[in-house]
């Protein structure tokens, strides 16, 4: 309980709304339903973490993604090989999947897209994120929590019980970060070689080999951060009196080359992770909804890189005890020439909004009315998704 | 065309570009460079905390109260109370310097007039000082804002006497403990001559390392420097200790502010000197200035400047016509420092576009916040300090007389450089809330930002990796 001791609720301006809200509505409303929304930042690509197998297509159009090893699911789908534990949630009835999903955004631009995903708007990203709209509107004395150095577009706004807390070590720059870095001084040999010795020096240090890509493999602590948020998130939402709704946001999703071998070590790090949060939420995990979302997805095809580029219809994730899962949400649009979108990327058949609609309202109990006009403004055509939990 | 030479007006010579800047100097970027060479442009003001700094009067009279205050020194050590004035004073130094770090840096974030700062902050490195101990700690602000600033527009030989005969310089490079050897103090207290801030002149300064100057130079101009010391309490047990039984503190001079500098004649080695071949009569209190003069005008000077000069605004290694020119300008105006800002702006050499200078820590930070806002760098945790510290540039700490070293060899190596990384990632969680690195881009770089590290920005999978890319870029890493 280090952890939450060291900045425990460092709350920014917001004791007046937790005690503004009258306490017996928290009583009588609040069953200690928690929700979990991961930010995986960067694009992940939902068709090589959940491949349709069944697909009569899938394999024409990207055989190089697909991972052989991927575990059959149902429906069709199998999920990748680095991802046992949610595998095994799934099969629990603890996971689920919604397969073809996206924002209504349909241009390819991570920060565009990710404001429009996190201010929960169609065209203009607001200052302020869906997630703060809604505590504002919240059908109980309900606060959040985000991990991470600054609050996230998601929770900011207007004044609500709102907290953040980050690893107490600043975290360090992502090796997908090094990566293009070292890609950019390409055209500066004097950083170049100075960013090298440093990389060298950094491996060293760590004891670790240097891996295929030279960087290290996993040696510095991007991937492992996946657990240590996911873990803080579990242990805000176990203690007693502690936030309802955590948010974590997770770089490095964006796989434009050596796309297997990233995913690999990202999902098996996401998976860890998530058996972390479960690990900390304890008896709690019952209660709690885990949902982990991308601004978009990724290219059907393979580009010459062995990766994938930014597409449209993604992937959603979703585990935790008080999930109805062993299913897949919303139809499968299939990967016919005529079904996707510009003739390049998977069709979304669900409205993001519909899924964190159905969350907040069957899952958390907002009333529909502000879901529709308040907390996702003019959204009454994308219908709350049913039947999560 | 005008407007890759804006850019290069307003990050090259200027401090970095603000939201705008680069459209403001797209119109004509020479004039707008040559516009800012006015002698208040350089004078630090409006500054959030400026009303918190010292001068060195302020300075040296609270020293003054506090010697007062804890009496005399006893042989058994000192006193429990003696022990906690000490600790405040120090105390009281440290967060001194600190505001003067951060105002510093505010100006240098804010100012409009980001040529005249650069120039300034230039000259502030050439006749560096540094807070090495206690007794400097409180000098180093101050000594910038009153010897350096107010003169970077006038002449080389103003600005180097304001400069050599400030406290600071004095105390920094031990003028003002150097003693003639044959006045009757130094008699009673041995060979007193130092000549540490005779050699730093010659070396440093004004001629340069290897220009030609002999050890016997050094002496001579030594000699002709004591008597300079300043006006505090310990200087003054000293000469009264020196006129015999009576041991205690004389009163300073009449009207002499407390930490002035003062010529006391009982201090100087009487005697003409020759320095450089030329003869200096026994004039006393102006003989140190008479050679100065000579010094400030002395062709190698106008090399060694040049040098420099070309040095700091077209390569690590200047082309020799860069150099000739500024040198011509240098002789030919007897060192008018106007003129030679003027001359650095129109030398073609250093408009090209490559970008051959990679920015020492203190300009990278600047520039961040010139185009990001203050909390690029004053938003870490632990402040401007932590951040200063990491990248190896605490303000008022250089290493050497010699200054913070202007070549890349100094600043590139790859620990040093994964400093940067780490702070520039850090520092892009906190600006890229709300805002946009490819916006950001065209502000701080213009047409300077190349295709390549648009698209790397441009495709970043976050904002905040887009303004991490954008900070760590090549061209916002050189200028």
């Amino acid at each position: 309980m280090d952890m939450l001791h060291r900045r425990s609720f460092l709350i920014s301006g917001c004791a007046a709304s937790l005690v503004s809200l009258a306490p017996h509505a928290r009583a009588d409303t609040v069953r200690g339903q928690k929700l979990v929304v991961i930010i995986l930042r960067g694009a992940l690509d939902g068709l090589a973490a959940l491949p349709p197998l069944a697909d009569s297509d899938l394999e024409a159009l990207r055989a190089p993604l697909i991972d052989q090893k991927a575990m059959p699911l149902s429906d069709g789908f199998a999920l990748h090989s680095a991802m046992p534990g949610l595998a095994a949630m799934y099969q629990a009835g603890q996971a689920a999947f919604v397969p073809a999903v996206a924002g209504p955004y349909r241009e390819r631009s991570h920060f565009e897209a990710q404001d429009l995903l996190e201010s929960g708007q169609v065209a203009r990203v607001s200052p302020d994120g869906w997630l703060n709209r809604a505590l504002v509107r919240a059908p109980a004395a309900y606060s959040a929590v985000s991990i991470g150095p600054s609050t996230p577009l998601i929770l900011r706004g207007r004044p609500v019980s709102a907290t953040s807390w980050s690893p107490a070590a600043l975290p360090e720059p992502s090796e997908d970060t090094l990566q293009r870095l070292r890609d950019l001084y390409e055209a500066d040999p004097a950083l170049h070689s100075s960013l090298d010795a440093a990389l060298k020096a950094e491996v060293i240090a760590d004891g670790m080999t240097p891996g295929m890509s030279g960087m290290g493999g996993g040696g510095r602590a991007g991937l492992a951060q996946y657990r240590v948020q996911l873990e803080a998130a579990g242990r805000f939402l176990a203690v007693s009196g502690g936030p309802e709704i955590a948010v974590v946001g997770l770089d490095g999703w964006d796989t434009h080359t050596g796309q297997n071998q990233m995913l690999q070590q990202r999902l098996s790090a996401l998976d860890a992770g998530l058996g972390a949060l479960r690990t900390q939420l304890g008896e709690t995990w019952d209660r709690t909804v885990v949902v982990a979302v991308s601004e978009f997805g990724r290219t059907v095809g393979v580009n010459g890189g062995g990766g994938s580029d930014h597409g449209t219809g993604g992937l959603a994730m979703l585990a935790g005890g008080a999930v109805k899962g062993g299913r897949m949400f919303g139809d499968w649009p299939g990967l016919k020439p005529a079904a996707l979108f510009e003739n390049r990327d998977l069709m979304p058949v669900v409205d993001m909004r519909s899924l964190f609609k159905g969350l907040l309202g069957d899952h958390l109990g907002w009333a529909p009315a502000d879901l529709d006009s308040y907390v996702f403004e003019n959204s009454h055509a994308a219908r709350p998704l049913s039947g999560l939990v | 065309m005008s407007r890759l030479q804006a850019a290069i007006a307003v990050t090259r010579f200027g401090m970095g570009a603000r939201a705008g800047d680069i459209e403001a100097a797209s119109s004509d970027p020479r004039g707008w460079l040559e516009q800012q060479i006015r002698p208040q442009a350089a004078v630090m003001a409006g500054v959030d905390g400026m009303d918190q700094l010292q001068s060195t009067g302020d300075v040296f009279a609270a020293r003054m109260r506090d010697v007062a205050m804890s009496g005399p020194a006893s042989p058994g050590g000192a006193t429990e109370a003696q022990r906690i004035i000490q600790q405040r004073i120090q105390r009281e130094a440290r967060e001194g310097l600190q505001r003067e770090g951060e105002a510093r840096a505010r100006f240098g974030a804010a100012t409009p007039d980001a040529f005249a700062e650069r120039w300034a902050r230039f000259w502030s490195n050439h006749f560096t000082v540094a807070a090495r101990n206690g007794e400097m700690i409180g000098l180093v602000g101050p000594y910038e804002r009153e010897a350096i600033r107010p003169n970077v527009f006038s002449s080389f030989s103003r600005l180097l006497g304001q400069a050599v005969f400030h406290p600071a310089m004095l105390i920094y490079l031990d003028a003002a403990r150097s003693i003639g050897p044959s006045t009757e103090i130094g008699r009673r207290r041995g060979a007193g001559l130092n000549e540490n801030l005779a050699r730093e002149i010659l070396e440093l300064h004004t001629l340069g390392v290897g220009s030609g100057y002999s050890q016997d130079d050094v002496i001579a101009f030594a000699n002709a420097l004591t008597g300079w010391t300043v006006n505090d309490p310990r200087m003054a047990r000293l000469i009264a200790a020196g006129r015999g039984p009576a041991r205690r503190a004389s009163a300073p001079p009449a009207g002499v502010e407390p930490g002035a500098a003062i010529f006391i004649d009982r201090l100087h080695e009487p005697g003409a000197r020759v320095v450089l071949g030329r003869s200096y009569a026994d004039v006393g209190r102006e003989q140190a200035a008479l050679i100065l003069e000579d010094l400030a005008v002395h062709p190698a000077s106008a090399r060694h400047i040049a040098i420099k000069l070309a040095r700091h605004f077209v390569a690590d290694r200047p082309p020799e016509s860069a150099i000739g020119r500024l040198e011509r300008v240098f002789l030919e105006t007897r060192g008018d420092l106007s003129a030679l800002a003027r001359a650095v702006v129109h030398l073609d050499e250093a408009w090209q576009s490559e970008q051959k200078k990679l920015k020492t820590p203190d300009e990278l930070l600047v520039s961040a916040m010139r185009a990001a806002g203050p909390q690029a760098v004053f938003g870490a945790a632990g402040g401007m300090r932590t951040v200063y510290t990491s990248l190896a540039q605490q303000p008022f700490s250089a290493p050497s007389p010699a200054g913070w070293p202007d070549q890349a060899e100094a600043w590139s190596g790859g620990d040093a450089l994964m400093k940067r990384i780490e702070w520039a990632d850090a520092a892009a969680r906190r600006i890229a809330r709300g805002a946009s690195p490819v916006v950001f881009l065209n502000q701080a770089l213009g047409d300077l930002a190349s295709a390549r590290t648009r698209q790397a920005v441009l495709r970043a999978e976050s904002a905040e990796q887009g303004f991490t890319l954008a900070l760590m870029s090549p061209e916002f890493q050189r200028r």
